[in-house]
């Protein structure tokens, strides 16, 4: 349901603050400083960065295909290794018995419980393989606005504290009533604040 | 107020929204007029529509589908107090058409089948051919939310006004009296 797919879902930002002057040489040395590092050959459990909308292996970015007019154009990648908790509980299970077995014990304490649990998770999380995700943005610098193509709420989240972290500007998603105080002069606000909803039965 | 309390607080000004635009549409038989650039546009309230009621532990949702002019359940939820909170719209602006569901609270523009503008000989894939590809598909996703701006400042406008008593009336009289 991204920017280029045949059927896409979006919603509205409105970047909060203005654009400094220069924009575009900080945006191209932030967008690299913050692109996607993969993370396949390495034990951490999450990396979030950008990579081009095009394609989500080119995080270098070559000739600032990010830049589309006005626009910047990025896909924030999100790579995670998980773990299900079925195969958690498989594997501190099958730990449990083989302890058991070898001290010859009837029981496993809730504690060394705990211990096994934590091992077999890090264990299993080295292992597992991390899932990407991707999630499209376009960022009009003459509106201030960004249209991003998810509607789940995790990643929104991430999009918001991603945004700041890499262009320093907030990011307030556009609800009905925040594009109505947009499209409404400030004499007309106090009566906009004050409206309640309406019986039409 | 921060966002959270005003989406909550203030959801039912989209939903008064997309009500009122299905009534605008349904007056003129699937046109609207978009009052900014005085342009006609069609746009068709079609097949599918999820009203809810209430809040919390009683939050209640219908889903209604069927041809556009058989939504009569959905109207039957707007008799009794329900709320229209996502509708599938078919909109025909100037050469180009869409089909799109928006979701009213939250004003998420789903599942945006965008027009084909382009060739299969035209789409290159030189950088200039990519670029060119992505602006007219901006172009396209921007022409959706431009338009339904300009229909939330109509709405919106007249909502604040004195002129609304006399908009909701219409409204009344036209959910309890249509398809009748």
């Amino acid at each position: 349901m991204g920017l280029l797919s045949g059927s896409v879902t979006f919603v509205r930002y409105n970047v909060v603050g203005d654009i400094p002057q220069n924009f575009w040489d900080l945006a191209s040395d932030q967008i690299k400083r913050f692109a996607f590092r993969d993370i396949d050959e390495t034990y951490d459990e999450v990396s979030v960065g950008w990579v081009s909308v095009l394609n989500m292996f080119d995080a270098e970015f070559a000739y600032a295909s990010f830049a589309a007019g006005d626009h910047i154009c990025l896909t924030m990648r999100v790579d995670e290794r998980k773990v299900s908790p079925k195969v958690l509980k498989k594997f501190c299970l099958k730990e449990e018995e083989r302890i058991k077995k070898e001290r010859q014990i009837p029981k496993i304490s809730r504690g060394q419980r705990l211990e096994i649990k934590e091992n077999m998770e890090m264990l299993l999380m080295k292992r597992a393989v991390p899932v990407p995700a991707t999630y499209d943005l376009v960022w009009s610098l003459a509106e201030n606005t960004v249209l991003f193509f998810s509607t789940n709420q995790k990643a929104q989240a991430q999009l918001e504290d991603f945004f700041k972290d890499t262009f320093g500007l907030l990011l307030s998603l556009d609800i009905p009533y925040t594009t109505a105080e947009r499209l409404l002069s400030a004499s007309e606000l106090p009566a906009l604040a004050n409206i309640s909803p309406a019986v039409l039965v | 107020m921060d966002l959270i309390e005003l989406i909550t607080e203030k959801r039912f000004i989209g939903q008064e929204f997309l009500t009122w635009l299905w009534f605008k549409s349904d007056e003129r038989g699937g046109t609207v007029l978009l009052p900014v650039t005085g342009e006609d546009i069609t746009l068709v309230f079609e097949k599918h529509m999820l009203l809810e009621f209430g809040e919390g532990d009683s939050h209640e949702k219908i889903v209604c589908t069927g041809l556009q002019a058989e939504l009569k359940e959905a109207r039957t939820g707007l008799r009794m107090g329900k709320k229209l909170e996502q509708a599938r719209i078919h909109m025909i602006r100037g050469e180009y058409e869409w089909h799109m569901t928006i979701k009213a609270s939250l004003m998420e523009f789903r599942s945006v089948r965008v027009p084909k503008t382009m060739d299969g000989a035209d789409e290159g894939d030189s950088q200039e051919a990519v670029e060119g590809r992505l602006l007219d598909r901006i172009g396209l996703l921007e022409k959706v939310y431009k338009t339904f701006d300009e229909l939330l400042g109509q709405f919106i406008k007249i909502r604040i006004s004195d002129q609304w008593p006399g908009e909701a009336d219409k409204l009344r009289n036209w959910i309890h009296h249509s398809d009748r």
